[in-house]
């Protein structure tokens, strides 16, 4: 074979090759080119040029742009749908379980204390409910603005402005005209482009102290996380009442304990036995992710938003609901069973959790009556400091497992276990009452209380309904049509 | 090899001028292979189907499924049979959509090609033997249908995974989080203090 060099002796060859050579060049050019096109191509290719401002609380001009998730949201102001336990409509909780008020006993809840409705209704559900009071000219009403946190897509847009610290540090009365969107669209989206994305300070901050970055979560955990923002424990810290989360040593009902044990935190003073009481939120995620579904990897949204088709078009259902009102979409995505065989697996495990849950209330409501009794009968304080303590710890389990939406569904072994812990820590503090009672000559049982209904129950606590409730009507039609005309006023003067 | 290099060897005066060319075809190779994310189809991930955005109805259907959470889209669509047989059927379907992409040839309705139904349906088979081996239809396999016998797993099972609609169009909103940010800007992440106050 001849060397390179003799080849290219023949100039038509070199000709050749340089013209081959530049349709290489141009060729790598034109791919390179199509390459960096088509990439910002898909910058656009899902995003509406829709024009939303960064801080557009309304989500009626985002579902301009956005339509079939808009109308799909618009439902959850849907009230019809009630399952054996839970469901959207209007349950009077208390009503339906009037131990619950002596459990609360100088507690706001024990006031008053319903079913969570849809999303369409926080902002007013909050407003009408007795705990948050009856604000007024004089008077700035029981509650810190921390209480509009998790209500209302104009929260993200009020802490820009302000500061979440300022924003807690509020008056609830104070932020009154300016909240009124209910949770929607700024809550869980980017109004630029869309993605999910996490509004609230509170869940980045929890992050941040166990150590990891919120910024970095994939989208799958972002289709948790954006519910992880609101339900979950919390509580009010410091003064200034800023919202936090106790995960810094764990997520379980164990691990937070033992948080508001070591930050000496307690949310009120029982009104009967004087225990320092801690009050649980709703642990939605935190029980959700110790569950089999949680466990597998599944996000909240694939149950509670499932995939939906309207007219060619595929998208979640913003309907954000129980997935017993849609279990075709929701568990038979995965499961065969139909939809009755399934909706009775879930609803034996609640009708089961229930069944330990009612008797951890009767040992509770017991062992508050007794310990009274037992500080009547000049109980002395050491002795009853480690019942008290006992008390706090049973009634921890017993509201962990039952504030929650959907617990005994979502971890049904650990809702078990947490009661029944709870039960034996009840019954302990119950033995030890027993001999504090004995030794101050009290021989005989202290008899449960006639609770039969949520009056009775009111009346055993010593609050005064009427006086309440009237206070809350004044508030309604004096007070918020106030706050509903500033509102009006400002939104009106956006742009459309 | 000595001849075969003497060939390619260039004189020295050549020297300085190729080796200059090869040093800019590598660079703008490199770039290429970068910008495209090429390595990324030699894993399991399935987010490298959606370096071709056209692809996003697809992943996002399959994300939002049952499937989404326990097979990627190699499970499916690539053969299992051998690691040979693999990369060949994933270079061949790979090189087809980069053409067609890359020539702007996409169908706005993106359909499966005859080879990939013998792929997927066999793969249907592999995951799911125990569950229907005593079904008759589990003897199905793309030769066979083709020959109009028998029907495939997705022809009753038409939800799996990616819905009944497939269209470019079919899923507008869907997000897929390339660049997005998590939090907003006004968001400042700090401890608090006893009071409750962010340092």
């Amino acid at each position: 074979m001849k060397p390179l060099q003799e080849w290219f002796k023949n100039p038509m060859l070199a000709g050749a090759l340089f013209l081959a050579t530049v349709g290489v060049g141009v060729g790598v050019g034109l791919l390179l080119t199509s390459v960096a096109t088509r990439k910002a191509e898909s910058r656009f290719a899902y995003t509406t040029k829709a024009d939303i401002a960064p801080d557009e609380s309304r989500s009626e001009v985002w579902g301009k742009a956005y339509p079939l998730e808009y109308e799909s949201w618009k439902e959850t102001s849907d009230t019809g749908f009630r399952s054996k336990h839970g469901g959207s409509a209007f349950r009077d909780v208390l009503a339906e379980d009037p131990r619950m008020v002596v459990l609360w006993a100088g507690y706001a809840f024990s006031k008053e204390y319903n079913q969570s409705r849809g999303h369409a209704y926080a902002v007013q559900d909050v407003r009408n409910i007795l705990r948050t009071g009856a604000p007024n000219d004089t008077d700035k009403g029981p509650q810190p603005g921390t209480c509009w946190a998790c209500k209302s897509p104009d929260v993200p847009r009020l802490m820009a402005k302000m500061g979440d610290s300022a924003f807690y540090g509020a008056k609830w009365s104070d932020l009154g005209a300016q909240v009124v969107n209910p949770i929607g669209c700024l809550d869980c989206h980017d109004p630029k482009t869309m993605a999910l994305r996490i509004s609230r300070p509170a869940l980045a901050d929890a992050f941040m102290r166990q150590g990891k970055d919120i910024t970095k979560a994939t989208h799958a955990e972002m289709r948790s996380l954006v519910c992880a923002q609101c339900h979950v424990e919390y509580y009010f810290k410091g003064p200034n009442k800023h919202l936090t989360f106790p995960w810094d040593s764990g997520m379980t009902v164990d691990k937070m304990e033992a948080y508001y044990d070591s930050a000496n935190f307690t949310d009120w003073t029982h009104a009967l036995s004087k225990a320092p009481m801690l009050k649980a939120q709703h642990p939605d995620f935190e029980v959700f992710k110790m569950g089999i579904h949680g466990q597998r990897g599944l996000a909240c949204a694939d149950c509670h938003m499932p995939y939906k088709t309207e007219g060619g078009m595929k998208f979640s259902d913003h309907h954000i609901r129980s997935p017993l009102s849609n279990v075709a979409n929701s568990c038979q995505v995965c499961h065969r069973e139909s939809a009755e065989e399934l909706t009775r697996n879930v609803e034996e495990r609640q009708d089961k959790i229930q069944q330990s849950r009612i008797q951890l209330e009767d040992v509770l409501v017991r062992a508050h009556l007794e310990a009274k009794a037992a500080w009547e009968a000049g109980a002395d304080t050491a002795a009853m400091k480690p019942i008290l303590r006992l008390i706090r710890k049973a009634q921890w389990r017993w509201d962990f497992a039952t504030a929650g939406n959907g617990n005994s569904f979502h971890a049904p072994l650990e809702i078990g276990r947490m009661l029944a812990n709870g039960i034996t820590l009840g019954q302990e503090a119950r033995i030890k009452l027993a001999r504090v009672l004995s030794d101050r000559g009290v021989k005989t049982e202290v008899p449960y209380p006639d609770i039969a209904t949520k009056a009775k129950a009111h009346e055993l606590i010593g609050l005064k309904m009427d006086k309440l409730n009237a206070e809350k009507q004044t508030f309604l039609t004096k007070v918020v049509p106030v706050w509903l005309q500033k509102a009006k006023a400002r939104e009106d003067s956006l742009p459309k | 090899m000595g001849s075969l290099l003497s060939v390619l060897i260039p004189p020295p005066r050549w020297r300085l001028p190729v080796a200059a060319v090869l040093g800019l075809t590598a660079g703008i190779g490199g770039v290429v292979f970068y910008q495209s994310r090429a390595w990324s189809y030699l894993q399991d991930d399935p987010k490298a189907c959606i370096n071709c955005h056209i692809m996003i109805p697809q992943y996002s259907t399959w994300q939002h499924s049952s499937h989404g959470r326990v097979a990627s889209c190699n499970d499916c669509h690539v053969p299992h049979t051998s690691l040979a047989a693999m990369y060949y059927f994933k270079a061949k379907d790979g090189l087809r959509h980069s053409t067609l992409f890359t020539l702007g040839m996409e169908q706005q309705v993106i359909r499966i090609t005859e080879p990939s139904v013998a792929v997927v349906q066999q793969n249907c088979l592999r995951c799911h033997g125990n569950l229907n081996s005593e079904v008759s239809t589990s003897k199905v396999m793309g030769p066979t249908k083709s020959h109009g016998e028998g029907k495939l797993c997705w022809e009753c099972h038409r939800e799996v995974p990616h819905g009944r609609v497939t269209s470019l169009s079919s899923v507008p909103n869907a997000r897929m989080q390339l660049e997005a940010p998590t939090i907003p800007d006004w968001m400042n992440i700090k401890p608090t203090d006893h009071d409750g106050v962010k340092k």
